[in-house]
């Protein structure tokens, strides 16, 4: 078996031997490298790019329309506050109107309770006056008949 | 010129010549640098023919991979500068990692050469060399194009006795980078073909495990580095001091 030892120069051999194989090897990596740029740095780079772009861009008008949103809510929800404190504020005023309302009729019933109970009280005594009255007269002529009884029979 | 009673061998050194104008280049690194490349192409043509803002699939796993490479070079270049160093910092990262997979994992050797063996591009000091000039070129570029002459004003910073010291510096980053590399790779090529050699079956397979995960770490190591000497390169006056 060839066991060549290291540094061992045999006709133009061995480890270290630098010949045209450098100045060439450098221009095919020079042109490895412009290709390479051709045909994947740049159009991955570039789809990269525009993707954190894409994504960057999708980011910001994401938190505007959040920010927007969030306005929104609280706008509405100041509405919804104000129109609660307004419904309470209607509320509060038909209660009292209604208990208005209420103790005056309240009062007016009442007064005409009292007024036809003072007009019956009325009616009453005028009957027993006239009840009295017709009373009286019978009085008087039951005892006229009362006397003339004792008075035929004595 | 081996015996051919072995299951498995070992070959340190050779190369599969070629003649291309006189000047001779290694075969077996190119053929397997070939199909590295290949590979990517085919995976990125893939992922990208029909691309969707919802990824699914390659696509996903690409843009994956595309995202592990911007990562990278952002936090070593920073987030101003690194995107137009995407491209080399990805490609450095790419190349070398699917090198040194392919290395271990294609079952390169069922494929007989007049000389040499197939096997990772990494493990040719060629290959090392070349992407450790290119990064050396890449950060002088970088420092230049940022700073223009007062890239020069680094080397006495923060004190001029530096200076050796910072121009040494310029010396030893693609020594290191190419070194550590090609050693890395070529020694977990060599260890597993040792193992193999001695016991056949099974041993040499949570080798060949590591060997994957030192493949791996090598490749971000060496992306790595390369962002941060491009980003050192590019930083202005009173930060030089960190790392």
């Amino acid at each position: 078996m060839s066991w060549t030892l290291l540094l061992a120069v045999e006709e133009g051999g061995g480890l270290f031997d630098i010949n045209a194989t450098l100045p060439l090897m450098a221009i095919q990596f020079l042109v490895l490298a412009v290709v390479l740029n051709k045909v994947f740095y740049k159009p991955l780079g570039d789809a990269i790019d525009s993707r954190d772009g894409y994504v960057n861009s999708s980011i910001v008008d994401a938190k505007e329309k959040l920010a927007k949103a969030e306005t929104i809510a609280q706008q509405y929800e100041q509405e919804l506050a104000e129109s609660r404190r307004q419904a309470q504020a209607i509320i509060a005023e038909a209660q009292i109107e209604a208990e208005k309302v209420a103790s005056q009729q309240i009062a007016a019933a009442q007064q005409e309770a009292q007024a036809r109970k003072e007009q019956v009280q009325k009616e009453i005594d005028a009957e027993k006056a006239s009840a009295f009255e017709v009373l009286e007269g019978q009085v008087a002529a039951l005892t006229k008949q009362m006397l003339d009884k004792l008075l035929s029979a004595a | 010129m081996t015996t051919p009673l072995l299951l498995a061998e070992l070959e340190v050194g050779e190369h599969f010549y070629w003649k291309v104008a006189g000047l001779s280049i290694h075969g077996q690194v190119f053929i397997t640098s070939w199909f590295v490349i290949a590979l990517l192409l085919l995976f990125s043509v893939l992922a990208t023919r029909k691309i969707e803002r919802i990824p699914s699939g390659l696509q996903n796993f690409m843009e994956y991979a595309l995202e592990y490479i911007r990562d990278l070079a952002k936090g070593q270049i920073g987030e101003k500068e690194y995107r137009p160093w995407v491209p080399f910092v990805g490609t450095l990262f790419l190349f070398i990692f699917v090198s040194n997979w392919s290395g271990a994992l294609v079952p390169w050797k069922l494929i007989h050469l007049p000389g040499g063996e197939l096997a990772a591009p990494t493990n040719d000091i060629n290959t090392t060399v070349a992407l450790a000039l290119l990064t050396s070129l890449a950060y002088f570029y970088a420092g230049f194009r940022k700073r223009g002459l007062g890239y020069f004003a680094r080397y006495i910073e923060p004190t001029p006795i530096l200076l050796p010291i910072n121009i040494l510096e310029d010396f030893t980053k693609p020594l290191s980078l190419s070194f550590r590399l090609f050693g890395n790779i070529l020694a977990d090529e060599l260890v597993v073909a040792v193992l193999v050699l001695l016991v056949p079956l099974f041993v040499p397979l949570p080798v060949m495990v590591l060997g994957l995960f030192t493949s791996a770490i090598q490749a971000l190591i060496f992306a790595t580095l390369a962002a941060v000497y491009i980003g050192e390169a590019m930083e202005g006056h009173g930060e030089e001091e960190h790392g």
